[in-house]
């Protein structure tokens, strides 16, 4: 059936047709390679601002603003302190009283906090061991380690700023969020930190939201 | 090779017995009926087995107050409970909140040796757990005191709850949290205040002003 000359029906196809699937193909396989090939696109970050709101399934977040604070030496062996402060408005939305937590110190092991500042998982600029990070909600003035569920609280995150450090323009935080799963060694529900595999047994939180706070300077109390 | 010997002797012995079985049918149906009946009471015993989490859920006594509940390691007995808007924690402190201190005073006594129990947690209507507050320090609650045989000892819990969580709320007192394995159904007291919706809302609007917790 080389080039008979009866059918003419069915011969021009098959050269037209193979060449045209093989272009698609290529154009296919193109076009996929230039937007990065197949790999799972990166998740979008949501940029954030002063004053958003953000869902973090466990919790209920709003970032206040980041200011400089100054607190007054209590007596003479004091002195005053300076310090930058992050303001959050957070509602534990769990069923029972969690810890406020602090961020964790190095990101490949935040993936098992369940706390709130746990879920602050990188912060820049970066600052030195010494000066922090505190964390503490704020009930009527007085300090506490509480976040009780249900129950709107001022949390608090804060660096002590050396003498002479000249605070940052702006702060930075990648905000991880939480999840319902099934707990390592039984099926029930429990809260855990969204986070995705990086390589063997290692897990990376993954960032929810990026938040750019302006930091306030002069504030004394 | 005496391996394989003593094999051959042994299997002729075993071919006969066999062939019994086979011959006598009624042996066969029993044994089927008897295979089925504990098929079925193993599916029955499966739907008796504790669900997921329950391994690591604690034995709880319940009670009311005023009642002494014994959970056999330890005794608590809840006597009474308030609410106040301030708790005088020292001579020059003074805690407030925009919620509600809720102050419950309670005895305990244990059965065989001395403990420490855990700060206790409110456990609300809709299933939320508050835990104590830390505001107060834990030197002056009850959880400092050693609970020995016999020996009614008093103290006070602190929480900080909002007053819709008053409503249905039960407290429980429990063994302070372990650190490594967990002993599974370890004994907890849950007592229920007793409040219904007006009692809780009397109790919500009447706040103490300031409670005292210094000694004179």
């Amino acid at each position: 059936m080389t080039e008979p000359s009866g059918d003419r029906s069915n011969k021009p196809r098959r050269p037209v047709v193979v060449p045209a699937i093989a272009l698609t193909a290529l154009t296919v396989i193109g076009i996929t390679a230039l937007l990065g090939g197949l790999n799972e696109a990166p998740d979008e970050v949501e940029p954030l601002g002063q004053g958003a709101v953000l869902d973090q399934g466990l919790y209920d977040t709003k970032f206040v603003e980041s200011r400089v604070r100054v607190e007054r030496a209590q007596n003479d062996f004091d002195e005053d302190k300076r310090f930058l402060e992050v303001v959050f408005d957070v509602t534990n939305k769990g069923d029972e009283t969690l810890p406020v937590g602090l961020p964790p110190e190095k990101l490949e092991h935040a993936f098992t906090s369940t706390t709130f500042a746990g879920s602050l998982v990188k912060i820049t600029p970066a600052f030195d061991r010494d000066s922090g990070p505190f964390a503490f909600a704020l009930s009527k003035g007085d300090e506490t380690r509480q976040l009780h569920p249900g129950v709107p609280s001022q949390v608090i995150l804060r660096y002590r700023l050396k003498d002479g450090q000249q605070p940052p323009d702006k702060v930075t935080l990648d905000v991880a969020s939480f999840e319902l799963t099934e707990g390592f060694n039984n099926a029930e529900l429990e809260w855990g930190m969204v986070a995705e595999e990086a390589g063997e047994r290692s897990y990376l939180p993954v960032i929810k939201a990026r938040v750019t706070l302006p930091v306030k300077k002069g504030g004394t109390s | 090779m005496t391996v394989t010997e003593q094999r051959s002797e042994i299997a002729p012995a075993r071919r006969p017995r066999r062939g019994n079985r086979r011959r006598s049918a009624g042996t066969g149906v029993t044994g089927v009926i008897a295979g089925l009946a504990m098929l079925a009471a193993a599916v029955l015993l499966q739907t008796k087995a504790l669900g997921e989490g329950a391994m690591s859920d604690p034995l709880s006594y319940t009670g009311t107050k005023g009642e002494a509940v014994d959970a056999r390691r330890f005794t608590v007995r809840l006597d009474s409970f308030t609410t106040a808007k301030k708790i005088q924690t020292s001579d020059t402190e003074t805690i407030e909140t925009g919620n509600l201190f809720l102050i419950v005073r309670a005895s305990a006594k244990s059965s065989m040796k001395p403990y420490h129990l855990g700060q206790p947690v409110l456990l609300t209507d809709d299933g939320k757990r508050f835990a104590a507050t830390d505001r107060v320090d834990s030197q002056q609650t009850l959880a400092n005191k050693w609970v020995q045989p016999d020996i009614w000892v008093g103290g006070l819990s602190f929480f900080e709850i909002p007053p819709s969580a008053l409503p249905g709320a039960r407290v429980v007192f429990k063994l302070p949290p372990q650190a490594g394995p967990q002993e599974p159904y370890r004994p907890e007291v849950e007592i229920d205040l007793g409040l219904d919706e007006a009692g809780a809302r009397k109790l919500a609007d009447s706040p103490q002003d300031v409670y005292s917790i210094v000694k004179k």
